[in-house]
């Protein structure tokens, strides 16, 4: 492939090229996701702490307050965890796994890169106008979003629902990108199964999202014009509905976690095949129960609304497909931990992340079947229990397998190996404080604390020294995984530049992207490969090495 | 690079391209259909001419699908694609089809298993009243809402509209839609008012300027009139048909329009009790 | 800029350009499609609509139909154009339907500017908001459906990238179906 020498400019701002289009989108999650943990630090001191003048932030009034809680709820998901998990590793593996050279769009994937980029700028922008960063949820329900009488933020809410829309069309862009890479690209051999499951969540993801997003977009429209022209979409008093804006935000809200939700599967799915030298244990099966998940999501998305006013033989419904939802996933879990069993496992910083999402996801994922029963969430509904249950979900997913994923091609991404012992102590740390501040959440939900209040003082039956104790413990257990972050941040850029040299394949992994240079070239592969096998080979009977490079021709056994 | 370009310019010479499909019949084929569609087009048009609310919606989207299906297969020659294509995309309508099926009791319906939706209804009432008035309005001084005047036609549609939504009204349950609470009095007062004096005294606003004058009801000597026969029916006659049809003068216009058998009745006796005389 | 392998590879069995026009697709029904199920809900539910909806001009509409469907004929004739690799004729057929699109937002301009005159402006209620937005919408995909494809002729004339004469098309005739779906939905079923 041409080498060609470009000025920094062009090399690392304009470039085309797929993988600096992945570091652009992985670094701008990460200050993202740095900005995200800010916020909620600040609204957890207040809860813990509240009124007092937090250290690095000030005093924290009502209206702060929810906009801290609705800018880290979005910033998390739309800048934090889909650039991340679908963008930063879509773009950095898919064209390396199935064996190609480049996205096939290389100028659409600039571009959707700049459009998001724009679109974080501007959600960045909205802390700084008059009035301050929108603070009606990340739900946006109206009429708290379209009118600025009672939202007090005139110009904050336009800008959130502008950042928004720009955020879902730079993925759709990608997404496009993606697909039709995947679809089209992959190198002379290579059938659909022997593509990486992580490539196929990251596709599934894209179509997904590419599915559900689109009600949505016309209804950020319809609300930007609620907000800024006067019209009357989700006013009741002219004709519009409210309740429309809610099935809108959520046939595409969930959907979405699930997008955001297979591609950390998929790197688990990677990891664990690596670290237990053993193969996946039943690739079509994941396959299959991936897609079968995929329009299953499409069927339950107003559980989010059991107490929103819709038609109670509705939710009867939604009761049913929410808790059938539950089936296919538990079924992946249990695949993989029959992909460890009788494995040689290597405990490895990616392989502990690996297994740490199995375990935190778990229990994420069985409290949601409390909250799938419409009975039971007329309690929960709105409860700290509903944010337990989806920080148990959202943060092995956007954090702990981001963490794995990270660990796991960094070598690959930066020529160097990171290190071991700081990886392992990030590890620990993060991990444990992480169920220390989520566990007391699950108990203060069923003791009855509603979320989006920023002081429990002023509620009696919630002030009692027992609930406030548990959120103080909570808040702290945040401060400390937060300040632990710094050692990760630490072995991050001092192993970019100082680290041990990593070669090609220092996991002895199968799949094409350990078989070129690391880092490798503009162009990726000197020769294209040709793809003879799937690609979780390992320990094969047939094979001295205890894995199988899919890229080696099948009579050169060692 | 221009591999695609060049694959496909070779393909002039035997008449198909790289998804199999035949040219050999040419533009001619697509010109055809579009001929078609043209036709379909108008056929969509003339539908609602037929006012039959079921032929208007089969014309008008029972075509557009024809049409659609035209323009899928004949233009966009999805049924030469892999067939993945047309699986995905139909995939993509079903999901919309589940988006409104899922939805539409909430929002389509006004009210459901235990749960009105007031506010979408009291819009409705209150919009249907609206135009409810603003036909009145037209009806009644001859000009609609757009300063265009209301000829013969245009007031037997708008009284049609009106007595819609009147029905819709009393189907909805809102309080005294059906019953036009018609008050003689009132109605005088605004639509004879005018000429004849709120009163009926041949005293009205317009009354000096009109010659001859309009007629005083409180005067015997009207009622007594040895030329003319007041009686029940002559003064029905001329309220529905004005002064003209009862050999008088013109000036006294036609409301036959704007009453009903039984408002008319009312408006006659209600004429008739102002005379001084009367038993 | 040299064309990566990637893009020329075509293992699902059709070219990279088309296969991404028909994801995109799949991407814009659900967009149009959520929008116009919003409308229809609304429509069935709020039957005082019917007054506002009469207010649209049934020959603006049918002239528009025919003005983009007459569009979507030059498009498809330049495709076949460019499948006997002529290109120069296929630019001209592509500017006839980009002359179809700005015939289209013509009449448009003028429909709205005597709505919005006699007071049927977006905010005077529920159904004009939707009639607005909707037939936006269906406009800005016009307007960019106009701009790729005067871009694609530019190229197609110097017989350059002819495959995209047909991706340009594919997208165009999309836009031709939403019109064929909304003229009904906003001037005949009103």
């Amino acid at each position: 492939m041409a080498a060609h020498k470009q000025n920094f400019f062009m090399k690392y701002l304009w470039s085309t090229d797929h993988k600096i289009i992945a570091m652009q989108y992985l670094f701008t999650g990460m200050f993202m996701a740095l900005v995200g943990g800010f916020l909620a630090y600040a609204f957890r001191m207040q809860l813990a702490f509240p009124g007092t003048d937090i250290p690095l932030f000030g005093v924290v009034s009502p209206g702060e307050y929810n906009a801290l809680v609705t800018n880290h709820g979005t910033i998390m998901i739309f800048w934090v965890a889909m650039p991340v998990l679908v963008a930063a590793l879509g773009n950095y593996l898919i064209p390396l796994m199935v064996g190609c050279d480049d996205m096939v769009f290389p100028r659409l994937n600039r571009l959707s890169y700049q459009v998001f980029l724009v679109s974080a700028i501007i959600i960045l922008a909205s802390f700084f106008v008059p009035g301050g960063a929108f603070g009606g949820a990340w739900t946006a329900y109206p009429p708290l979003s379209t009118t600025a009488e009672f939202s007090l933020t005139p110009f904050g809410s336009p800008l959130w629902v502008l950042a928004v829309a720009l955020e879902f069309v730079a993925f759709l862009m990608g997404g496009i990108n993606f697909i039709t890479t995947a679809m089209n690209s992959r190198a002379p051999g290579m059938k659909m199964f022997d593509v990486p499951i992580v490539v196929w969540f990251i596709v599934l993801a894209s179509i997904l999202f590419m599915g559900s997003v689109g009600p949505l977009i016309a209804g950020a429209i319809m609300l930007l014009f609620d907000q800024l022209v006067g019209t009357g979409y989700f006013n009741p008093g002219v004709g519009g509905d409210p309740i429309l804006y809610q099935h809108l935000f959520w046939f595409f809200g969930h959907p979405e976690v699930y997008v955001v939700l297979l591609p950390a599967l998929g790197i688990v799915a990677e990891v664990i095949t690596v670290f237990s030298r053993k193969k996946l244990f039943a690739y079509k099966i994941v396959l299959y129960t991936a897609i079968a998940t995929g329009v299953l999501s499409f069927f339950v998305w107003a559980h989010h609304q059991f107490v929103a006013g819709i038609d109670p033989r509705m939710a009867n419904v939604f009761t049913v497909t929410t808790v059938l939802i539950s089936i296919p996933i538990a079924e992946m879990l249990f695949v993989y931990i029959a992909t460890l069993y009788g494995g040689s496992i290597r405990l490895t910083t990616p392989m502990l992340w690996a297994l740490a999402f199995l375990a935190e996801f778990l229990l994420g994922g069985v409290t949601g079947i409390f909250l799938g029963a419409s009975g039971a969430d007329v309690y929960f509904h709105d409860t700290y229990f509903v944010l337990a249950h989806f920080h148990y979900t959202f943060f092995p997913i956007a954090i702990i397998s981001v963490f794995a994923a990270v660990t796991f091609w960094f070598p690959k991404m930066f020529g160097r190996l990171m290190n071991e012992t700081l990886g392992k102590v990030h590890f620990w740390i993060t991990v444990v404080c992480f169920n220390g501040i989520f566990l007391p959440l699950f108990l203060l939900g069923t003791w009855g604390q509603h979320r989006r209040i920023y002081n429990y003082e002023h509620f009696p039956e919630l002030a009692g020294q027992d609930m406030q104790q548990l959120r103080v413990f909570a808040t702290m257990c945040l401060v400390v995984m937060l300040c632990a972050q710094a050692i990760f941040l630490f072995n991050f850029f001092w192993s970019m530049f100082k680290g041990k040299k990593a070669g090609k394949n220092p996991w002895k992994a199968n799949t094409l992207e350990w078989t070129v240079p690391s880092p490798p070239p503009h162009g990726n592969f000197a020769k294209l490969p040709v793809c003879y096998r799937g690609p979780y080979e390992y320990s094969h009977p047939d094979r001295e090495e205890d894995y199988w490079p899919q890229d080696e021709p099948a009579s050169e056994t060692t | 690079m221009s591999e695609q370009a060049t694959s496909h310019a070779g393909h002039g010479t035997d008449g198909h391209d790289s998804d199999g499909h035949d040219h050999a019949h040419g533009p001619e084929h697509y010109v055809k259909i579009w001929l078609l569609l043209l036709a379909l087009l108008a056929l969509s048009v003339a539908g609602p001419f037929l006012e039959i609310q079921v032929i208007t919606l089969l014309t008008a989207f029972g075509i557009a699908v024809v049409k659609a299906s035209l323009v899928v297969k004949y233009f966009m020659h999805l049924d030469v694609q892999p067939k993945y294509v047309m699986y995905f995309l139909a995939t993509s309508l079903a999901f919309m089809v589940l988006f409104f099926f899922g939805i539409a009791p909430d929002v389509l319906h006004h009210e459901g298993q235990n749960w009105v939706n007031m506010a979408a209804e009291e819009e409705i009432v209150r919009a249907f009243t609206a135009r409810r008035d603003a036909i009145d309005t037209a009806v009644r001084t001859g000009v609609d809402e757009h300063g265009h005047e209301v000829d013969e036609d245009h007031e037997r549609e708008l009284i049609a509209e009106r007595d819609d939504i009147t029905e819709r009204l009393v189907e909805m349950g809102v309080a005294g839609a059906g019953e036009v609470s018609f008050d003689a009095a009132t109605t005088f007062a605004t639509t004879c008012g005018p000429c004849h004096g709120e009163g009926g005294a041949g005293d009205g606003a317009a009354a000096a300027a009109l010659d001859p004058h309009p007629a005083n009801f409180t005067d015997p000597a009207f009622w007594n009139d040895p030329e003319v026969t007041r009686d029940h029916e002559h003064i029905v006659t001329t309220i529905r048909d004005g002064g003209a049809a009862v050999g008088r003068s013109p000036l006294m216009a036609a409301f036959g329009a704007q009453f009903d058998e039984e408002q008319l009745e009312a408006m006659a006796l209600f004429v008739e009790g102002l005379n001084p005389n009367a038993e | 800029m040299e064309k990566p392998v990637a893009t020329v590879r075509s293992a699902a069995g059709i070219s990279t350009g088309m296969l991404s026009i028909w994801w995109l697709l799949a991407s814009e029904i659900v967009i149009f499609g959520g929008l116009l199920g919003a409308y229809i809900m609304h429509r069935i539910g709020h039957p005082e609509w019917a007054e506002y909806a009469s207010h649209t001009n049934t020959w603006f509409g049918t002239l528009n139909t025919v003005i983009l469907l007459s569009s979507s004929l030059s498009a498809v004739l330049a495709h076949h154009a460019a499948e006997q690799g002529d290109g120069k004729k296929a630019a001209k057929l592509l500017y006839m339907t980009v002359g179809g699109a700005v015939g289209f937002l013509v009449v448009k301009s003028i429909e709205w500017t005597i709505e919005i005159q006699h007071g049927y402006t977006i905010t005077a209620n529920s159904f004009w908001s939707f009639y607005y937005v909707a037939a936006g919408i269906h406009g800005g995909h016009v307007i960019v459906g106009a701009l790729f494809m005067l871009w694609v002729a530019g190229l197609a004339k110097k017989n350059k990238e002819l495959q995209r004469v047909e991706m340009v098309g594919v997208y165009w005739h999309f836009v031709d179906l939403v019109w064929i779906f909304l003229f009904p939905l906003l001037y005949i079923a009103k």
